[in-house]
């Protein structure tokens, strides 16, 4: 059962080595691909480095574009199952080692690792984790919590972390995200995606750590708009129709098709 | 050229066009047609973004032709003024066509979206297979 673990990174060349380090002492077996996202930086040589597979986009796509040309890699080379973390540092390798667990037992089509869902009595988190536990900011709080209702409201399923970008997902994920998969708006209108297509999605308590360097991109405003734009995503994609088959549709039509 | 034709019209609010503004409104759209058919002939311009054109400067040399038209639209949308509604119709016009553009604009950021996709694939494909022959990774950046 191969496994591909991708990192899209994008002007992360002080954290990525680390991670990708990481990475393959907790999960040996695994395949680490980088998608790095038009890096201005040494990130593609860095990852490259430090032993990963490199996928340089020529210039900078966004992390939905970034996200999606993992799950292509990972369809088109034929692995069993994916996993993605951010290359920042905040999701410990240990962690998404946990996700690929409960795909490969086949709990769960996509497995989200959620920094605020409680721990259950069986789920205490994974060994061996050190660093200052992950502790949000206000207007981050703010947006998790509209997101929150607003997605739970759309799938009729409970999610904490709507923009957790530490996931583990098998072979039926990766076509649908391979074709549709929003450059805007990744990871709330693709959990919506995934139950509308009844993908069996579960959400998995996990630990994330305080970001090494760079600073979150969010400000008051940009959140309001953040949120606002996350609003028209989600209220649209309640009245997409259904895809009965991956890659028929989408705004690439024939061309995005799998070849 | 467009508004050259439309201040043309605004000057008689009861549009009671002279001879002398039909022909000016229609040297004015044949221009404007002609101006089309070199951007084609030059390659500047795709055939199929210009039918919409082609319509525009079709509809000003109409107006131009045959003054009872605009009129008669205008009476139509029960607008007592024919500037009025030569007005909306244009900017209902542009609105639908900046809409267009708009739509066009993002089937081709996926398109390049995918391409990019696409190439970045493959040089990744190319490094795991040097690795996997015992080659040193790759260390080629852009």
């Amino acid at each position: 059962m191969s496994t591909l673990v991708f990192i899209p990174a994008w002007n992360e060349a002080d954290a990525v080595a680390a991670v990708i380090a990481d990475v393959r002492e907790r999960l040996p077996d695994a395949d680490v691909l980088v998608i790095d996202d038009g890096s201005i930086d040494e990130t593609a040589a860095s990852a490259a480095g430090a032993g990963a597979t490199v996928a340089s986009l020529p210039f900078n796509q966004g992390l939905g574009a970034a996200l999606q040309t993992g799950y292509l890699y990972a369809l088109r080379e034929g692995y069993d199952f994916c996993a993605h973390l951010d290359a920042d540092g905040q999701h410990p390798p240990a962690e998404v080692a946990r996700l690929l667990e409960h795909v490969r037992a086949d709990r769960a089509d996509l497995v989200i690792g959620s920094r605020y869902r409680e721990p259950g009595a069986d789920d205490g988190g994974a060994d061996g984790v050190t660093g200052d536990d992950y502790k949000p900011t206000i207007s981050r709080r703010i947006g998790t919590s509209v997101f929150r209702f607003f997605l739970t409201l759309a799938t009729r399923q409970r999610f904490t972390d709507t923009t957790s970008g530490m996931r583990a997902a098998n072979r039926r994920v990766m076509a649908l995200f391979s074709e549709n998969y929003s450059p805007d708006f990744a990871e709330i209108e693709s959990l919506q995606l995934a139950v509308r297509q009844g993908l069996r999605v579960e959400e998995v308590p996990v630990r994330m750590l305080e970001r090494v360097g760079g600073s979150s991109f969010l400000t008051p405003v940009r959140s309001a708009f953040f949120i606002f734009k996350g609003m028209i995503v989600l209220l649209v994609g309640q009245f997409r129709p259904r895809r009965a088959e991956p890659g028929k549709s989408g705004p690439l039509g024939k061309a995005g098709a799998e070849r | 050229m467009t508004t050259v034709a439309l201040l043309i019209a605004a000057q008689d609010p009861k549009v009671h066009l002279t001879s002398q503004t039909r022909i000016l409104a229609a040297a004015i759209a044949l221009a404007f047609m002609l101006m089309i058919l070199e951007l084609i002939r030059r390659d500047r311009l795709q055939e199929r973004y210009s039918v919409v054109w082609f319509v525009a400067g079709l509809g000003m040399l109409a107006g131009a032709a045959f003054p009872g038209l605009l009129a008669g639209v205008a009476d139509l949308m029960g607008v007592r003024d024919t500037n009025v509604a030569l007005f909306s119709i244009i900017l209902l016009l542009l609105l639908g066509l900046a809409l267009n553009f708009s739509v066009i604009m993002s089937r081709q950021a996926a398109q390049i979206t995918r391409l990019a996709q696409e190439r970045a694939l493959e040089k990744a494909r190319e490094q795991a297979k040097s690795a996997e022959n015992g080659g040193e990774p790759e260390r080629e950046r852009l």
